[in-house]
């Protein structure tokens, strides 16, 4: 330790500092970026006893927010990946008018904030809605259901694949498929054996992304699709009405929905190892 | 090497948080000479009874853009339950009229949410809650000022429909007709509360209690504040919501259809107002809660359809 400071300090008098002062601002970045995520997540954890938790997550309020969620979340995944990576190949492949505009809308809502794209869809598929009252004529209706729930993700997550599984399509060499082609596949044989096989990784993490906003969205949701327990609420929701009520529950949900993110984020870095293991 | 930086890193952390929240350098806090005793008839009284006071000078108004919640010498920050939003322009023009020098922010939300956000350590000057309950819980807590708590106003619950009436309710009765959507506010809101004791005692007075779990089994969705129920009424997404009278009554003429709800059976929401413990600026605080109960605010109040308490 005396040779290190003795050592440092001779490099300072030799005023050969520059590499000192890069590991100093790189420890103070990386120091300042780990505990700006990691603290708000402890401090989370160090509030609730794991007595208060296993009670918590005995209320049926808590167990059905859980369940709709995972639910909604799940079919918006699933949706999002067998109508969006198809669309994507073919936006990255083919050029066709309008394709700037497509481009633009899939990035909009990033940017949109969430309680808007909330009033919006309300306004187009709510029951006085340009399109809902259509539907509602014929008794479909479509806000304040988990079906609201669902398009409500859709429109808040589908840019994270969406825009993923394009530039992976874009960066794609296109001689391996160019080789299929001439080998005699069909472009659903092409889509299915070579590109996503060799864009899975990166699609993973896209789907992932996906799958966390959708898991988080509440602003879009609490205006689209109203609040119902059991039917609506999910547990972002619940997280909301419960601070408000019994801190204890809000609490709860909240470490809940951090274990799931947790637990996807490792599941997916084994796959990404299984998938870089055998390449 | 590294090891030093995340020490470095650390320091350098704790001593941003620390700068952060260290309080505004603290100068003598200007307490007016000559607080106005009778309630001012007019706001140019007001200013006649306030510039006087050399203490005035003091308070240096800012140049600058300050921004939003920052406790300063004359920026006040007021936690106020979700109804009082149509309200709170009005109120914050003409408190600063009356009191030259000095800036109000208001922080809208539901009464509950803002007096978790209080026990959690959120800074604010005045708290306005909708909810009795949940004053008696802040002031036993020791969040207020003592004796600072006073009654600012009351409100009833009434029912709202969509100008074009959808559901085609006509009485309170209609309202347990099945397919008809309601939106009420969640059970800790002030507000839902105040609706779960009108329902009560509606069931109990004139209708049944099937009237009433057909009527609860028709909630479509519970906000988690009283805007909100008035938001998705409006836009004709649901058939009927439970609001406060004032919603129904500053409205524009059209806004809504209203169903009022019989005194008797009805459920008198008291507003309090008070100043908190952690405020830096207790008197312009005080000068706000004198200005809300003075016959300026309730004027202002009674404009916006609360009722005098």
């Amino acid at each position: 330790m005396k040779q290190n400071m003795a050592m440092f300090l001779e490099r300072f008098r030799k005023k050969n500092y520059r590499p000192n002062l890069t590991y100093l601002i790189a420890g103070v970045l990386i120091a300042a970026v780990t505990f700006y995520l990691a603290f708000p997540i402890i401090a989370l954890l160090i509030r609730v006893t794991p007595d208060m938790f296993f009670t918590t997550l005995k209320d049926p309020d808590v167990v059905r927010a859980l369940w709709l969620s995972l639910f909604t979340t799940v079919i918006t995944l699933t949706i999002v990946i067998v109508v969006g990576t198809p669309f994507a190949y073919f936006h990255s492949r083919y050029s066709y008018p309008g394709k700037v505009v497509v481009d633009t809308l899939i990035d909009l809502p990033l940017v949109l904030p969430p309680a808007v794209a909330g009033v919006a869809l309300l306004v187009l598929y709510g029951r006085a809605g340009i399109l809902g009252h259509y539907f509602n004529m014929f008794g479909i209706s479509i806000a304040f259901t988990t079906l609201a729930v669902i398009m409500a993700q859709i429109f808040v997550a589908s840019p994270f694949y969406l825009r993923q599984a394009k530039s992976l399509f874009e960066q794609l060499d296109p001689a391996y498929e160019q080789t299929a082609r001439t080998l005699g596949a069909s472009s659903f044989r092409i889509l299915a054996l070579v590109t996503i096989p060799m864009t899975a990784g990166g699609l993973i993490s896209g789907a992932v992304m996906t799958f966390g906003r959708a898991l988080g969205e509440f602003g879009a949701t609490i205006m689209f699709a109203g609040n119902l327990p059991g039917v609506t609420q999910t547990m972002p929701l619940a997280v909301y009405v419960g601070m408000e009520g019994d801190i204890n529950v809000g609490l709860t949900i909240s470490i809940l929905l951090v274990i799931i993110s947790f637990a996807i984020m490792i599941v997916v870095r084994i796959i990404q190892k299984m998938e870089a293991a055998r390449a | 090497m590294v090891l030093i930086g995340v020490i470095c890193g650390l320091l350098v952390i704790t001593a941003l948080f620390a700068g952060c929240t260290q309080s505004a350098p603290a100068t003598a806090t200007p307490v007016p000479t000559t607080l106005p005793a009778t309630a001012p008839e007019t706001t140019t009284a007001a200013l006649v009874a306030a510039t006087p006071s050399a203490a005035q000078t003091t308070v240096a108004p800012t140049a600058t853009p300050v921004p939003n919640f920052t406790p300063s010498q004359s920026n006040l920050v007021v936690f106020t339950a979700a109804s009082l939003t149509g309200a709170s322009n009005t109120i914050g023009s003409s408190f600063t009229k009356a009191y030259p020098g000095t800036t109000v922010s208001f922080d809208l939300d539901g009464t509950q949410a803002l007096k978790t956000q209080v026990e959690n350590g959120a800074y604010a000057d005045v708290f306005i809650s909708a909810s009795n309950s949940y004053t008696n819980t802040l002031n036993k807590e020791g969040y207020f000022v003592p004796n600072t708590v006073q009654t600012l106003t009351t409100n009833y619950i009434i029912v709202i429909l969509p100008p074009s009436n959808p559901g085609n309710i006509q009485t309170l009765a209609d309202l347990a007709k099945p397919g008809v959507r309601i939106a009420m506010e969640a059970s800790t809101v002030p507000a839902g509360t105040a609706t779960l004791a009108v329902l009560n005692n509606l069931a109990n007075d004139t209708y049944s209690q099937t009237w009433k779990n057909q009527t609860i089994s028709n909630v479509v969705t519970y906000e988690t504040s009283e805007p909100a129920v008035a938001t998705k009424v409006g836009l004709g997404e649901v058939d009927a919501g439970f609001v406060y009278q004032s919603t129904a009554t500053a409205a524009p003429s059209g806004t809504y259809q209203s169903i009022t709800i019989p005194k008797k059976d009805n459920y008198l929401q008291t507003y309090t107002i008070g100043i908190l413990n952690g405020s830096k600026n207790k008197a312009a605080a005080a000068w706000f809660e004198q200005f809300m109960i003075s016959s300026a605010g309730q004027q202002i109040l009674k404009q916006f359809g609360f009722t005098a308490p």
